[in-house]
């Protein structure tokens, strides 16, 4: 599926080797590849709460996701695109009400005792539910979870929940925890969220802050054979030059999450020994948006936001601030997630004139000096690519008469400025697609959120059409039907501009040939690396 | 003139003399050598140097004219030098002034400010100051002259201190005049040149920690500084190293002319000391 | 003093914009109102402004560092783990950039206005104004990336296992470009301080009179000259000790050395008050130890001066 949205680019770059190795069935490549060996990769960041089913995010998975394993996770091929972890199978009942899973058997914690449905109706019902960002969302209806035998576990729902929905989450929010380590502690202090205890196929076995983590293998793991490698090392590289530095110098041989920044990687693809792989992403899709404050009388004109989306070159922004590695986008779900995905929703396109001539109808005159308006751009300052978006905003506008004054602030003021103190008039935002529109994707243009949300919708933009469709999809349990809603709700985002989607991307992956099976699966960067192995 | 006579008699203060007023006027003439905004996407992106005639330095990332990007980076990234220096000295000076003159209680609290501003380090200071209050041009300046105006603090008290014992301050005083007139006609005078001579290493260190913000992410935005082109020509430092070498020309040429003029400009004022 | 630094650093972050809460959401890629909600109950901060400072001096009175929001750990705990490998960093950097500087500044010096003179003062100020990031950067990757001769960055071989003599042989390969990168920015300034020292004291009545003896070039430089010359320098390198501690912020963030610098730019934008003033006041309380230091050296170097005499 993701194969006909590679570019020609990326398959160029990621290498024939590659695609080959990952088109082969999985037991071929298991039993084929070495064993053994230590594997170090960069880190750019040090979370103080590893615990995944607290805090699903992806710089936590990024470590967190070898040890502590979810339900099922993310694969290209799978049934529902889900290849089974902890959980064998799930099924929904017919009223949206119940799901049923039914839980691997033989699983043993890193501590030595057993893994049981226990364990998960205790990490549903006392962790995902009230304590995780995201499971706050999709567990909101969770009453109850039965456990019939140790091997089932029965989620009640109070209202209908989707199974779409949950099944589209399982990788995000449904990480398994140890009951006997939380049960009756402060579970938001518990040590284990620092020294975790998990199912996975390594253990967290050292941690010296500001320098590395260490994970070595779990000899008990229940898919025996993996894993394949000895030790995992997470070296902390801060300074993004340093991540690249180091992959030539042999000292690491992954950098994943784009560690060596985009503008290197052209030149470290020729590098003998090293390849670029942009593949591996599918299901952690960045979106690149300009987020419009509805209060500003100008901004709150459709003619004014049609014309700033004429405004802005597509091409140029993949082109010359994603170098390639990225693709325009048309609407807040981006082609990574065919299921919801609809091409058929209005476009604009380039157009400096239409832009200015529909700046001109709305009543905004250009002035003596060129000017029609000026406004306050606030980009946010997490990535390079949304920085430099910012300093090309500023010059497209400036092409159609709109004077934008950049406002440089770091991460925490910016959240600040944005989603509590509505202090912009238009920001520049990355908000992420997490396999279903509901999970953080409706929340950008729903109204009524309260201030102080990060990602959602500030902008003070509500339409009661588009409103009343997120209320009916969240509780249409029949797939197609919900499918269909969200397609609804695309043509409306692009139809009424609540705001503008410009480009969509994903991460890049540089590593030395050396590392065999590497992006393996939609979201293989925060998976498990079992399979992950080092030629010798 | 005397001063300029003075200045051009060693080889190094008039080269450092002549960089700065070259220096001066790049960057008064910046929107007649370069008319137009120096960030705004004039070409290709990443054209190499020497191989256009119309950007003779090539263009960036987003194709902006580096050329043009180092014209008005000299506007700004001496403005934001002299800025922050003048502000330093100035509030420096009048806190000096104010301790060295009133003495007592005043002196001494005054001075444990002074001290505690002494220990603290200026680039902590400065970044804690900008990343807190957020990134523009002005903030920057006042960032920078917070970690320096206890230099010149220090020593305008110590010279006033020394110039108050003096005959002429004595007989001022003798005479009935008022002591702000005293200050302002007799002590100002006199302790202001070894304190304008720090100006010079308080404008490079500006300079250089302006540099150092914008690497870190801590810039203004919407002006071009030679920081922060060497901030994000580093990214690229390894496929187009032009682009992070030529405003590092600029800005070390800069510095070395500030430092060179300073010691003609340090000596001279000894020299006339001297002479008195 | 140190509660002047303490009070002012605390006001500081106050006026931020966005809290330490609003930091962690954005780390953890968001979260709804009623978690912002608890987590700043949690952590105090839906108290007043002054209750909260109140109650960090009076811990403070009780050496009690606090607890560290971004980090969830004692502020103590990580000022100790990373204040050694600060030290070693600024201790190397300072002591190479004093040797270096004040060596070169004798040669400088032994001949004011020679040709001699006039090239290594240019290049220690072309070294002093290369922005320390690019002059990092470069070295990293001539000598660690194309030369592979040291590594790009670490404070280590990370989970090598080595003790003893090994494992300070690997930490001292990994220490020489940052300490490289710092000491020849800060040899300029010591450099010229040593020079024009040297160059005031050969005006001096004794050095004329040593001359006039007819002693060899050589031996005034050395007994007499330099060794005026290097009272200044003294005092620079107490006047420096904040400012080297500041310079290693971006050098430890190049060379990932988990120090105090880097720690401190991770308080600042995890708004991390406690932790910020923790580190500011360490390195308060270090600059003050070092100025005690060089008053003592200062008063044995020069019998002249009275330890009373001295500041800092």
């Amino acid at each position: 599926m993701t194969i006909a949205h590679l570019s020609r680019r990326t398959l160029l770059q990621a290498g024939s080797a590659l695609l080959a190795s990952t088109a082969l069935p999985v037991l071929a490549r298991a039993q084929n590849t070495p064993s053994g060996g230590r594997l170090i990769v960069a880190a750019d960041s040090e979370p103080k709460n590893l615990n995944p089913a607290i805090v699903a995010s992806n710089g936590v998975f990024f470590i967190a996701s070898k040890v502590v394993e979810p339900l099922a996770e993310a694969s290209f091929d799978g049934k529902d695109g889900l290849s089974p972890r902890l959980a064998t199978s799930w099924e929904g009942s017919a009223d949206g009400k119940s799901v049923t899973f039914k839980l691997r058997e033989g699983v043993k914690w890193h501590d030595g005792k057993p893994f049981t449905s226990a364990d998960v109706a205790f990490s549903a019902l006392s962790i995902w539910k009230p304590l995780q960002n995201l499971g706050r969302v999709v567990f909101a209806n969770l009453e109850a979870v039965d456990t019939p035998d140790a091997a089932t576990a029965i989620f009640k729902f109070s209202k209908p929940t989707p199974l779409q929905l949950i099944r589209n989450a399982l990788p995000v929010v449904s990480s398994v925890v140890p009951k006997h380590v939380y049960e009756g502690t402060d579970i938001a202090g518990n040590p284990a969220n620092v020294k975790l205890v998990g199912t996975g196929p390594f253990k967290l076995t050292e941690y010296k802050p500001g320098e590395y983590y260490r994970l070595t293998k779990n000899a008990d793991y229940w898919n025996k054979g993996e894993p394949k490698l000895d030790e995992v090392i997470f070296r902390v590289l801060p300074d993004r030059a340093g991540a690249g530095a180091a992959l030539e110098a042999e000292e690491i041989q992954l950098a994943a999450f784009s560690a060596v920044p985009l503008t290197d990687l052209a030149r470290i693809s020729k590098v003998p020994g090293i390849k670029v792989i942009s593949k591996g992403y599918e299901a952690l899709t960045y979106q690149l948006v300009v987020e419009i404050n509805h209060r500003r009388k100008e901004l709150a004109d459709l003619k004014v936001r049609q014309a700033i989306a004429h405004a802005i070159d597509r091409k140029f922004v993949v082109d010359t601030i994603f170098l390639g590695y990225a693709s325009a986008s048309t609407g807040p779900v981006p082609k990574n997630a065919p299921e919801f995905y609809d091409a058929g929703v209005p476009t604009y396109a380039f157009d400096v004139a239409k832009a200015n001539a529909l700046l001109d109808e709305a009543g905004y005159k250009k002035g003596a000096n060129g000017t029609r308006f000026s406004l306050k751009l606030r980009p946010a300052p997490y990535f390079n690519e949304t920085k430099q978006f910012g300093d090309y905003l500023r010059q497209a506008l400036a092409a159609v008469g709109i004077d934008a004054q950049l406002v440089n602030a770091d991460s925490a003021a910016h959240q600040k400025a944005v989603y509590t103190d509505h202090d912009f008039d238009l920001a520049v935002g990355p908000p992420v697609f997490r396999g279903d529109p509901a999970i953080s994707t409706t929340i950008l243009v729903q109204s009524g959120i309260p201030a102080g949300v990060p990602f959602s919708n500030q902008g003070g933009y509500a339409s009661k059409e588009l409103d009343d469709i997120i209320a009916r999809a969240a509780v249409t349990v029949d797939t197609a039907a919900r499918t269909d809603l969200y397609k609804q709700f695309q043509k409306l985002v692009a139809t009424d501009l609540p705001l503008i989607n410009v480009a969509e991307w994903g991460f890049i992956t540089v590593a030395r040939d050396s590392v065999l099976n590497v992006s393996n699966n939609p979201r293989w960067a925060v998976s498990n690396w079992a399979d992950t192995a080092l030629k010798s | 003139m005397k001063v300029i006579q003075h200045l051009i008699r060693t080889p190094e203060s008039a080269i450092g003399l002549g960089i700065l007023v070259l220096l001066a006027l790049v960057a008064l003439l910046a929107p007649v050598l370069s008319p137009g905004d120096p960030l705004r996407i004039a070409a290709r992106p990443l054209l190499a140097p020497f191989t256009d005639p119309s950007f003779p330095l090539g263009t960036d990332r987003l194709g902006r004219d580096v050329l043009a990007g180092i014209i008005h980076g000299a506007r700004t990234s001496l403005a934001v030098g002299i800025a922050a220096a003048f502000a330093a000295i100035a509030f420096g000076f009048c806190i000096g002034l104010t301790a060295g003159f009133a003495g007592g209680l005043v002196d001494e609290a005054l001075m444990r400010v002074v001290d505690a501003f002494q220990i603290v380090p200026s680039f902590l200071l400065a970044l804690a100051f900008v990343s807190v209050i957020g990134a523009s041009a002005p903030v920057v300046v006042i960032a920078i002259s917070l970690g320096a105006w206890a230099d010149p603090a220090r020593l305008t008290r110590a010279q006033v201190l020394s110039i108050r014992e003096r005959d002429y301050v004595a007989s001022a005083r003798v005479i009935g005049m008022h002591p702000v007139e005293i200050a302002l006609k007799e002590i100002l005078p006199n302790a202001l040149p070894p304190v304008l001579a720090l100006s010079a290493i308080i404008v490079a260190a500006a300079i250089l920690t302006e540099a150092a913000l914008s690497f870190l992410g801590l810039g203004d935005p919407n002006v071009v500084t030679w920081g922060s082109m060497i901030a994000e020509g580093r990214n690229i430092l390894r496929s187009s190293p032009s682009l992070s070498i030529f405003p590092g020309i600029a800005l070390i040429v800069t510095v070395v002319g500030v430092y060179l003029f300073s010691e003609g400009l340090t000596k001279t004022l000894a020299g006339r000391r001297a002479e008195e | 003093m140190l509660l002047i630094v303490v009070v002012l650093t605390f006001l500081l972050l106050e006026s931020a914009s966005g809290d330490a809460v609003d930091a962690y959401l954005l780390s953890i890629g968001g979260g709804d109102a009623a978690v912002a909600r608890s987590l700043r109950q949690a952590y105090g901060l839906d108290q007043s402004m002054a209750a909260r400072l109140w109650l960090y001096l009076s811990s403070l009175m009780k050496l009690d560092l606090g607890w560290s929001i971004a980090f969830d750990r004692p502020v103590l705990d990580l000022v100790v783990e990373r204040l050694p490998n600060t030290l070693l960093l600024m201790g190397s950097a300072t002591a190479l950039s004093f040797g270096l500087g004040s060596a070169l500044g004798i040669v400088a010096g032994a001949r004011p206005e020679s040709p001699r003179d006039r090239v290594l003062s240019t290049i220690s100020l072309i070294l002093y104004a290369i922005p320390s990031f690019w002059l990092g950067l470069v070295l990293s990757i001539i000598f660690a990336v194309q030369l592979r001769w040291l590594p790009t960055s670490g404070i280590e071989t990370i989970a090598s296992g080595k003790a003893g003599l090994a494992r300070a042989a690997d930490i001292a390969r990994h220490l020489v470009l940052p300490v490289g990168a710092l000491a020849l920015i800060y040899m300029a300034l010591f450099l010229r301080v040593m020079r024009s020292g040297m160059a005031e004291a050969w005006q001096l009545d004794f050095v004329l009179f040593a001359r006039s003896k007819g002693l060899s070039r050589t031996r005034i430089v050395l007994r007499h000259v330099a060794r005026n010359a290097l009272l200044p320098l003294v005092t620079m390198l107490g006047l420096q000790s904040a400012a080297m501690l500041g310079g290693s912020v971006v050098i430890e963030s190049i060379f990932s050395i988990p120090g105090f610098g880097r720690l401190a730019q991770e308080a600042v934008s995890g708004r991390d008050a406690p932790l910020l003033m923790g580190i500011i006041i360490v390195s308060a309380v270090l600059v003050i130890c070092v100025n005690l230091v060089i008053d003592i050296v200062y008063a044995a170097l020069d019998p002249r001066v009275g330890a009373s005499e001295s500041g800092g």
